[in-house]
């Protein structure tokens, strides 16, 4: 099989932008410039919103820098908890597919809102968690609401691909 | 009243939930034999270039023990979680098993697949983890053994792997191995045209 027939196949065709898309995209957020024009002020930014959610919901929380505090609780926001990672996924699975870029655009625009959400009602949730049952935080922060993310993102981005992806950006 | 069909993506999303729950009871049930396999493979690809062979991998309430023969006997033994490794096994069974007839012969051979390749980027993962902990963890002793170039493939090696890969893996796995599912429930009407052109394509002289 040439490599072109390989590219005319749409499945390996997206496989393959969609694999780039990200490659590329963890790599320029790992570079150093990056990750500390961009990157950290964006986790500390997560940091503060978790923190402001929080004293709504009536918990004493002061912010200081990525670490979200009470005086019954303490969270450290890292590179991983700022659904960073979950957006750029989501943005390469968004941009391999073919659409009509206006259908894109709704698609990052919309699911990167989402997926913002839903974090936050994540970070939310493991606080209450680490209070209120601490010896489930670890089962809970690793295993079910990552997978509740990234199947989350993955729901999102079957949504988008059958309400907008129409068939106009469809390859022929 | 239209009954909808059983590919359509409300009803794969109507199990999705299920589907999750079923993904979580079945990886704590494989759990211990996945830390195994997981580990049983690092340690022989690790083996493979390592002169001597002084690596031993040991699973310990899912995390693995790096343990190396030409340790001193009084250092502590690093260790690496294995739940962080392999949950994402969770996210694709949920993922297939919310695809329709997720027990037919054909999707159950799909599952296995997927279920192989995401099994080989875990023992990836657990590799790099390890040879970057060689490389930058060990203090005069990596610095003597491990040049920079090695450390930052190491490291970027384990970086790509580790949370981009363990979090895109399984959709990518399940996507690849059901495209044409996947495709029928968004996009019903291009791939039943894609379908007949290709026929088309085929049957001309």
């Amino acid at each position: 099989m040439s490599l072109r027939q390989i590219w005319d196949r749409p499945d390996a065709r997206f496989l393959i932008v969609f694999l780039t898309i990200l490659g590329s995209s963890f790599t320029v957020i790992a570079l150093n410039p990056v990750n500390d024009a961009f990157v950290l002020p964006y986790t500390a930014f997560v940091a503060r919103a978790s923190g402001a959610a929080l004293r709504v919901l009536g918990e004493p929380a002061a912010v200081t820098g990525c670490v979200v505090s009470s005086p019954r609780f303490a969270v450290t926001i890292y590179n991983g908890c700022n659904a960073l990672i979950t957006s750029l996924i989501f943005l390469a699975g968004i941009l391999a597919f073919p659409a009509r870029w206006a259908a894109k655009l709704i698609g990052i625009v919309g699911g990167l809102v989402v997926i913002q959400i839903l974090n936050l009602v994540r970070i939310l949730s493991l606080f209450y968690i680490g209070i209120y049952l601490p010896d489930y935080f670890n089962d809970a922060h690793i295993y079910i609401w990552q997978s509740l993310i990234i199947i989350a993102g993955v729901a999102l981005w079957v949504v988008w691909a059958q309400r907008f992806a129409t068939e106009d950006g469809a390859p022929q | 009243m239209k009954t909808p069909a059983i590919g359509t993506p409300g009803v794969f999303l109507r199990r999705l939930p299920v589907a999750l729950m079923a993904g979580v009871m079945l990886w704590l049930l494989l759990r211990p034999a996945v830390d195994i396999a997981v580990a049983g493979l690092a340690q022989t690809l690790i083996r493979a270039f390592e002169h001597p062979r002084v690596t031993r991998l040991v699973v310990d309430d899912h995390r693995i023990q790096v343990h190396r023969s030409d340790f001193r006997s009084g250092s502590g033994i690093p260790t690496v979680s294995l739940a962080e490794n392999n949950f994402n096994l969770i996210v694709l069974l949920a993922l297939c098993l919310a695809l329709p007839r997720p027990f037919s012969r054909r999707q159950l051979e799909r599952l296995f697949m997927g279920c192989c390749v995401l099994y080989l980027t875990q023992t990836l993962n657990l590799v790099f983890h390890i040879k970057t902990l060689y490389a930058t963890g060990l203090g005069e002793w990596s610095r003597q053994f491990y040049s920079d170039f090695a450390r930052n493939v190491f490291g970027f090696g384990r970086y790509l792997t580790d949370l981009p890969g363990r979090f895109s893996f399984p959709f990518v796995i399940w996507l690849g191995f059901n495209w044409d599912l996947v495709m029928e429930m968004v996009r019903p009407n291009v791939e039943k045209k894609t379908r007949t052109a290709s026929k088309a394509k085929k049957t001309r002289p």
